[in-house]
């Protein structure tokens, strides 16, 4: 008895992790309904999590890129093997707003997305996790920097000439 | 009269793994040969029953052996032992008279019921054990580059796999190559491997039970026309669609190529968010930018070609120099396994 009070505990505790952990965590099934929806995105998103669960994530985000996300997804499915969206090549997947919207340079937040397959206990994988990673200091770094570069890149090259 | 048998593995430790695993109630002879000329010069001599061979190896792979055997008048059965898992690359041993497949590394269980479904074998009551081969002498030592040689080449063959699922197409696989690199030495085998002047390049970091290395993949420019072809990209090839190339394809060769590592290792190594190391430049200045930090790496290269497009992208393994000492002493647990 006191085995299965400590192993609820357990459960909370690492749930309560789960929940408040400063990276938005997403579970979706085969049909891409929502199963998990973290406090990270409740709260960035403004979406409940009570809302958003059972829910496709395609019509709770009907602005996102259906198809490429779908072909994405369904490769995590088919080929088991776990997927990364760099904010280089999409500044975000989800329009969330800057975590500093006044001190910050940028109006959105710039993110980047691993998309992970869950496996059940016989080895299938019924799920697959999205992690998602604010990356708007790092990207807003380097854009500033490789603006800056080629700033001097042109002042060098108006000197030479 | 007894079964010969000749193994035909480049690797040493794959050589000795398959000999082990050879039902002990299966009375044959068994000879090796390190590659598939050495193989048909075998062969050629003395007439043989059963021809295990591997796929990728040096001086003549495992579809130019099947060719050869073609013309050959009492050619052995074959059957095929390999990393490399594609599909296309089974029906095609297949198409060339292969009479089995079976894929790397093999397992006793695995072995008999396949030599007994092909009826190569027969169950005999008796099986009192009988060395099938002579027992390893002390010369027989593996080095760590034979390990981690086979280790790569298998997680290879499944990375291919996967990628060659996604793409519908046919991988070309090399022998990796396993070398100690100076950072001078690195990147003279990167100039060399990547010809065209520019490059884009994807690194991730791994890290687990005290071994740290960052997986490196090099794609030349001239790869990203056909890549967008084979994906059904149809529109004009921006910065940010070479981008989410690169980031497709690199998620999928190392990623399953990273959980065959870990799962031979046994462990489940913790990964960084791969990085867009360089876009478009040359393959100098990708490793400059890190030149203070390290000396010596220890450096597995694969360079994996697409069959009938322009694609070639080189992956490396950069093993941290203090990691080595703990990776040899895994993959010694890894051969001893096998006794």
């Amino acid at each position: 008895m006191s085995n299965d009070a400590d192993g609820l505990a357990d459960l909370h505790w690492m749930f309560d992790m789960l929940h408040h952990i400063d990276v938005g965590l997403v579970v979706l099934d085969s049909s891409y309904q929502v199963q998990l929806w973290n406090s990270f995105m409740e709260n960035h998103s403004g979406v409940s999590s009570s809302i958003a669960k059972e829910q496709s994530l395609l019509t709770l985000y009907p602005e996102l890129d259906t198809g490429w996300l779908r072909q994405k997804l369904d490769n995590v499915f088919g080929l088991k093997t776990p997927i990364f969206i760099s904010w280089e090549q999409r500044p975000f997947l989800f329009p969330f707003k800057s975590y500093r919207p006044i001190t910050g340079i940028a109006d959105k937040m710039y993110q980047n997305v691993a998309i992970r397959p869950l496996s059940s206990p016989d080895g299938s994988i019924k799920q697959v996790c999205l992690v998602v990673y604010d990356v708007t200091d790092v990207a807003t770094n380097k854009m500033a920097l490789s603006a800056a570069n080629h700033k001097l890149q042109r002042l060098s090259q108006a000197l030479s000439r | 009269m007894s079964t010969r048998v000749l193994i035909c593995d480049d690797s040493k430790l794959a050589r000795k793994q398959l000999a082990r695993v050879l039902p002990t109630d299966w009375d044959v002879e068994v000879e090796f040969a390190e590659h598939g000329q050495d193989a048909l010069d075998i062969l050629s001599s003395s007439a043989f029953d059963l021809l295990f061979l591997d796929l990728n190896m040096p001086v003549k792979d495992g579809y130019e052996t099947l060719e050869a055997l073609q013309s050959f008048e009492q050619a052995p059965a074959v059957i095929v032992v390999s990393g490399d898992v594609q599909p296309k690359a089974i029906q095609r041993v297949k198409d060339m008279g292969a009479i089995a497949f079976h894929k790397k590394p093999a397992s006793s269980e695995e072995l008999r019921s396949l030599l007994l479904s092909l009826g190569l074998m027969t169950d005999s009551d008796d099986k009192e054990s009988k060395p099938t081969v002579a027992a390893p002498t002390a010369a027989e030592q593996f080095t760590l580059n034979d390990c981690l040689q086979e280790v790569s080449n298998i997680a290879m063959g499944r990375a291919a796999s996967v990628l060659a699922e996604m793409l519908n197409v046919f991988i070309k696989l090399p022998v990796p190559t396993v070398n100690i690199l100076e950072v001078g030495e690195l990147q003279m085998a990167l100039d060399y491997s990547v010809k065209d002047d520019s490059c884009s390049a994807v690194s991730q970091g791994f890290v687990g039970s005290g071994i740290a290395f960052e997986t490196l993949l090099i794609f030349s420019d001239s790869s990203f026309p056909d890549m967008a072809k084979l994906l059904g990209v149809t529109e004009d090839i921006t910065r940010e669609l070479e981008t989410e190339l690169l980031m497709d394809v690199s998620s999928i060769l190392v990623g399953p190529f990273m959980a065959a590592i870990g799962k031979q290792l046994n462990i489940d190594f913790s990964h960084s968010h791969p990085m867009l190391l360089g876009q478009h430049v040359k393959i100098a200045d990708l490793i400059n930018v890190k030149k203070a930090t390290w000396k010596r790496t220890l450096a597995v290269e694969i360079v994996y070609e697409v069959e009938n497009y322009q694609i070639s992208c080189d992956l490396m393994l950069l093993f941290t120099e203090d990691s080595v000492p703990t990776l040899e002493n895994l993959l010694s647990f890894l051969v001893e396994e096998d006794e």
